[in-house]
């Protein structure tokens, strides 16, 4: 191939535009993983609180680990082990296997048991209620209790500290062995990890999923003990990789396919390579115009949009198979353009309305491939043809071509054919039995079955709170917050009374209001009194009178303490537990706007009825997830479904401005609409609920659909032009095929519905154009 | 608690030799009681934190080396189970409080010792304790010291005293210095006075070795 000087020296700049985009995306472009960037902006504080629940809420943050294989003592002290390694590391916040004992507590904590305890509440620390503690600590004394007591008796003579631990425990304690936690057989030693990131960030999640990877393959090295861990961060993980995974086998499967049959095409390694150069402009572009506008582009958006502005790859196929013996590359360029452009303009201005979406996800991915197909289209009209070798073969020559084309003139065109198939797929939709739409966002990377039975096992035995169901407080501020929960915790303990829950778990569980907290402090003795009433009441005691030194001093201290705080509490390792409870929001400074949300988890939750009547009745949100998930989704849907029907609007308005008579736009406009009906009706009667992937896919086939039947319109009655137009789409539906075909034979879904209806869509729009757009035989008139 | 200061302040019935481990392990095999096997039992704790020693008396329920029954009848009722790690105790009128053996070292010794005793098993008596053997047939002594540095850190030893096949006594000493003595079977029938001090108690113990 040889190039002349000007052409040269457009390959160099085009060379260099590329390597400065390519310098352009690795400075700028932030890849992020954050799966809520495909969901819709949430609406009501729910949504929102919803949003932050499925992300970064309690429940998601926390894995489970098990371990097991050797005795249970060993298993205990690998328990110990691992606390004290994974504790020390950046990647989690609190690692705790049960062992709570009366040194885990801070110095600084253990004067406030006065003000944490609800002792006070009841009776005042007199001489009667001295008595009668003291008479209780002397049988502790005399049990087996006795020796871990009696260093704390001389502190502490009510066991004050022991009532606060008791609070703090969870209320469902799971089984303890050798004083760790264990399941219920005892075979199994567990741990709860909350780590630092959210779950949906699979970057962080990656580096403490690996750190526990390397603890388990240590334990079962050195001890012989099976680690197995479990959590939504380990699952999106795990689920990132396979994606990750099968998408590159595909793509590398893909590419390779898609090399042979241009070389099989073409025959020339030359034009294979050239023709790669608007589909590289494009996906580099694309990144450029998303991260310049977006800043981060999440993982998805990368993925899809490389697939759906894979379609660029036809722009240079229909040029190579328009090579003309008698003109130039540039001229044929120019010749398809008004088809080409028209093409590739109604597929962006579909694509803009996904800016409108309202999903972060959906409007990157529409700049992504808008700014990728413009760029595909203009490089291969004005680039390309000044590149290309003007020898060539001319496929309007291919005699075998000729004899297809001839072939299908005589195909019938059945009209009754259409009728019924519109009617089959609209039965379909109607008489499927599957909900028309997938409104459970976990269907969309599904974690396997197993694990995830596993994971509600291992849940279940740790008394871990439940998912669902939440109730939402909105406060003021902190101390409003913590006073409505001290106010529903009765009713609350009623509940687990009759059975409806097994347990809950509140902020005020941990952190009496400041109110509560100056009460009981004002109901403390002053010192003098306090000694008088010990005094008389160790008198018929066995205990000596001179030993309760500490105790005065840890009671006075009680009276001038500061009110505990949530901040205070931040730091301690019951910090974490408090601050899933309790979110402050807003900004500092501007109070009016500060508010404080204070959840309700619930552990067992048994009776679903119970617990709302309990809601309505106290004024507070019973937030049920999954429901609030599938609403947010429905409304997605509904915004998605707008955008799609203003897209079709507009891509029809650009085809009638394009082709002016309406004959054309219907032969054009036919095989698309007929096609998406075509492939919802076969989903439909296949069992798949649709998703928003699918939708995605309708639009992409779409694209193709119109393609198709614009190249085969602008086909004239010029037999050698038909035969270069019937090369090219020959060329483009096969390989678009194989890409396709593939990604539908992937295990994931959102790879399956991408491939699975963007394959249906080519055959379908291939069919569908070669019958309905193809001009008429001149037999039978026009 | 049941700790037995005594076995560090008193000396060992004088004169009786120390005997060599072979015939140590003679009597220990004789010490073998079927489970399950109950044996009633005074138990005297000293603390540095009380004027007088506290007395309770009730009988103690083996079915099995990680099964403990301490049935306490005088002067109130009280009931402690331990099985396997966790431990119960229960009193009228009170919330039960659990807890794990590893928080009480005196306890788990205790349990260790009668267990290897009842079994009549001097290997697993020797894997938990260093074992010193004294006196005769008529009256010995064991002194048993944790093997195990940690659990030496709260239990300093236990000593038991006894007849033939019989144990009488059993003192433990915790390291802090608070002691108990547990006096067993016919050594629990004498009633003990309210103001026992440990030295009494010990030679209380001793003198069933007389002789």
């Amino acid at each position: 191939m040889k190039l002349t000087r000007s052409a040269l020296l457009l390959l160099f700049l085009w060379l260099v535009l590329l390597a400065g985009l390519t310098w352009f995306v690795q400075r700028q472009l932030q890849v992020g993983t954050d799966l809520r960037l495909f969901l819709p902006s949430p609406t009501t504080p729910e949504q929102r609180l919803l949003l932050e629940e499925i992300g970064e809420g309690p429940a998601s943050r926390v894995m489970v680990i098990s371990l097991e294989g050797v005795a249970p003592e060993q298993l205990a002290d690998a328990s110990r082990t691992l606390v004290e390694n994974l504790q020390s590391s950046p990647n989690f916040r609190l690692v705790t296997n049960g062992d709570i004992s009366l040194d885990s507590v801070p110095d600084e904590l253990l004067a406030y048991r006065y003000l944490l305890s609800p002792t006070l509440d009841e009776r005042p620390l007199d001489q009667k209620y001295l008595h009668s503690q003291l008479q209780e600590r002397a049988r502790d004394l005399a049990s087996p209790a006795g020796a871990f007591l009696e260093p704390w008796l001389p502190r502490d003579p009510t066991l004050e500290l022991l009532k606060v631990l008791q609070r703090w425990q969870p209320m469902q304690e799971p089984n303890r062995l050798f004083d760790v936690w264990f399941d219920r057989e005892g075979k199994r030693a567990l741990l709860l990890a909350q780590t630092r990131a959210a779950a949906f960030d699979p970057d962080q999640q990656r580096l403490a999923v690996e750190q526990l990877n390397a603890e388990a393959e240590r334990l079962r090295r050195d001890e012989g003990v099976t680690l197995t861990f479990s959590g939504a961060g380990k699952f999106s993980v795990m689920m990132e990789e396979r994606t990750r995974g099968e998408a590159t086998a595909l793509g590398t499967a893909a590419t390779v396919g898609m090399i042979i049959l241009l070389l099989v095409a073409y025959r020339r390694i030359g034009s294979v390579v050239l023709s790669a150069l608007p589909l590289a402009s494009a996906g580099l572009a694309g990144l450029a115009a998303v991260s310049a506008l977006f800043g981060t582009v999440h993982g998805i958006t990368l993925a899809f949009g490389f697939t759906l502005i894979g379609v660029a790859q036809d722009y240079p196929i229909h040029l190579l198979s328009h090579r003309h013996a008698t003109r130039s590359p540039v001229e044929a360029a120019r010749e398809l353009w008004p088809t080409l452009a028209t093409g590739v303009a109604s597929t962006c201005i579909a694509y803009v309305t996904f800016l409108f979406s309202g999903v972060i996800g959906l409007a990157q991915l529409a700049c992504f491939t808008v700014a990728g197909l413009a760029v595909a289209g203009l490089t291969t009209r004005f680039a390309l043809p000044v590149l290309m070798d003007p020898e060539g073969r001319d496929f309007g020559d291919s005699a075998w071509l000729g004899k297809v084309w001839q072939g299908m003139q005589r195909l019938p065109r059945p009209r009754w054919a259409g009728v019924v198939a519109i009617a089959l797929s609209v039965a379909a939709m109607v008489f499927a039995p599957q909900p028309m739409w997938e409104s459970d966002l976990s269907k969309l990377t599904p974690v396997p079955k197993e694990l995830l039975i596993q994971d509600q096992e291992l849940r279940s035995e740790l008394g871990t709170p439940d998912v669902r169901y939440l109730l939402v407080i909105t406060a003021a501020d902190t101390e409003y917050a913590l006073q409505k929960l001290e106010a529903l915790d009765a009713p609350l303990q009623k509940l687990v009374a009759d059975g409806a829950i097994s347990g809950y778990d509140h902020a005020a569980r941990y952190v009496p209001t400041a109110e509560k907290q100056r009460q009981r402090q004002a109901r403390l003795p002053e010192p003098a009194t306090l000694r008088a009433d010990v005094d008389a009441a160790v008198k018929d005691t066995p205990f000596r009178p001179d030993v309760f030194e500490p105790f005065f001093a840890d009671v006075e201290k009680a009276r001038r303490l500061r009110l505990l705080t949530v901040d205070q509490l931040r730091d301690s390792p019951l910090g974490v537990s408090v601050e899933m409870l309790l979110t402050r929001h807003g900004d500092e400074d501007d109070k009016a706007a500060a508010r404080t949300t204070a959840l309700v988890t619930f552990s067992g939750v048994q009776d679903v009825a119970a617990l709302e009547r309990f809601a309505a009745g106290s004024g507070v949100t019973l937030l049920d997830t999954k429901n609030a998930s599938e609403t947010l989704v429905t409304h997605q849907r509904i915004k998605i479904l707008w955008s799609l029907a203003v897209a079709a609007v507009l891509l029809a308005g650009v085809v009638m401005f394009a082709l002016r008579r309406a004959s054309r736009v219907y032969r054009v406009l036919a095989p698309m609409a007929l096609t998406t009906l075509l492939i919802i009706g076969i989903l439909q009667a296949a069992g798949v609920s649709m998703t928003l992937f699918h939708l995605i896919a309708l639009i992409l086939a779409a694209g193709l659909g119109l393609d198709y039947a614009l190249f085969f319109e602008h086909a004239a009655d010029d037999p050698m032009e038909q035969r270069r137009t019937l090369h090219a789409l020959l060329v483009c539906s096969a390989s678009t095929l194989m890409v396709f075909s593939l990604l539908a034979l992937s295990s994931l879904p959102v790879l399956r519905a991408l491939g699975l209806t963007v394959s249906i869509g080519v055959v379908s729009n291939f069919v569908l154009a070669l019958l309905l757009t193809r001009p008429t035989p001149p037999a039978h008139g026009t | 608690m049941l700790a037995l200061l005594g076995a560090l302040i008193a000396p060992l019935t004088a004169g009786s030799a120390a005997l060599n481990d072979q015939e140590a392990d003679a009597l220990i095999g004789r010490l073998a009681k079927p489970a399950p096997a109950t044996i009633s039992f005074t138990e005297v704790r000293f603390s540095k934190l009380l004027r007088a020693p506290l007395i309770v008396s009730g009988d103690l329920g083996y079915s099995g080396p990680e099964s403990l029954d301490r049935r306490v009848t005088a002067p109130y009722r009280e009931q402690t189970s331990i099985r396997g790690e966790s431990v119960k105790v229960e009193r009228e009128g009170d919330k039960p409080r659990s807890f794990a053996l590893k928080h009480a070292p005196e306890l788990r010794g205790l349990l260790s010792g009668f267990s290897a005793m009842l079994a009549g098993d001097p290997v697993a008596l020797r894997k938990a304790f260093n074992v010193e053997m004294a006196g005769n047939d008529d009256g010995w002594t064991l002194k048993l010291t944790p093997t195990d540095t940690k659990a030496r850190r709260r239990l300093q030893q236990i000593e038991v005293n006894g007849r033939h096949s019989e144990p009488r006594c059993f003192s433990m000493t915790t390291a802090d210095g608070a002691s108990s003595v547990l006096l067993l079977g016919a050594a629990s029938a004498e009633p003990v006075a309210p103001d026992v001090t440990l030295i009494a108690l010990q030679r209380r113990c001793g003198s069933g070795q007389g002789s």
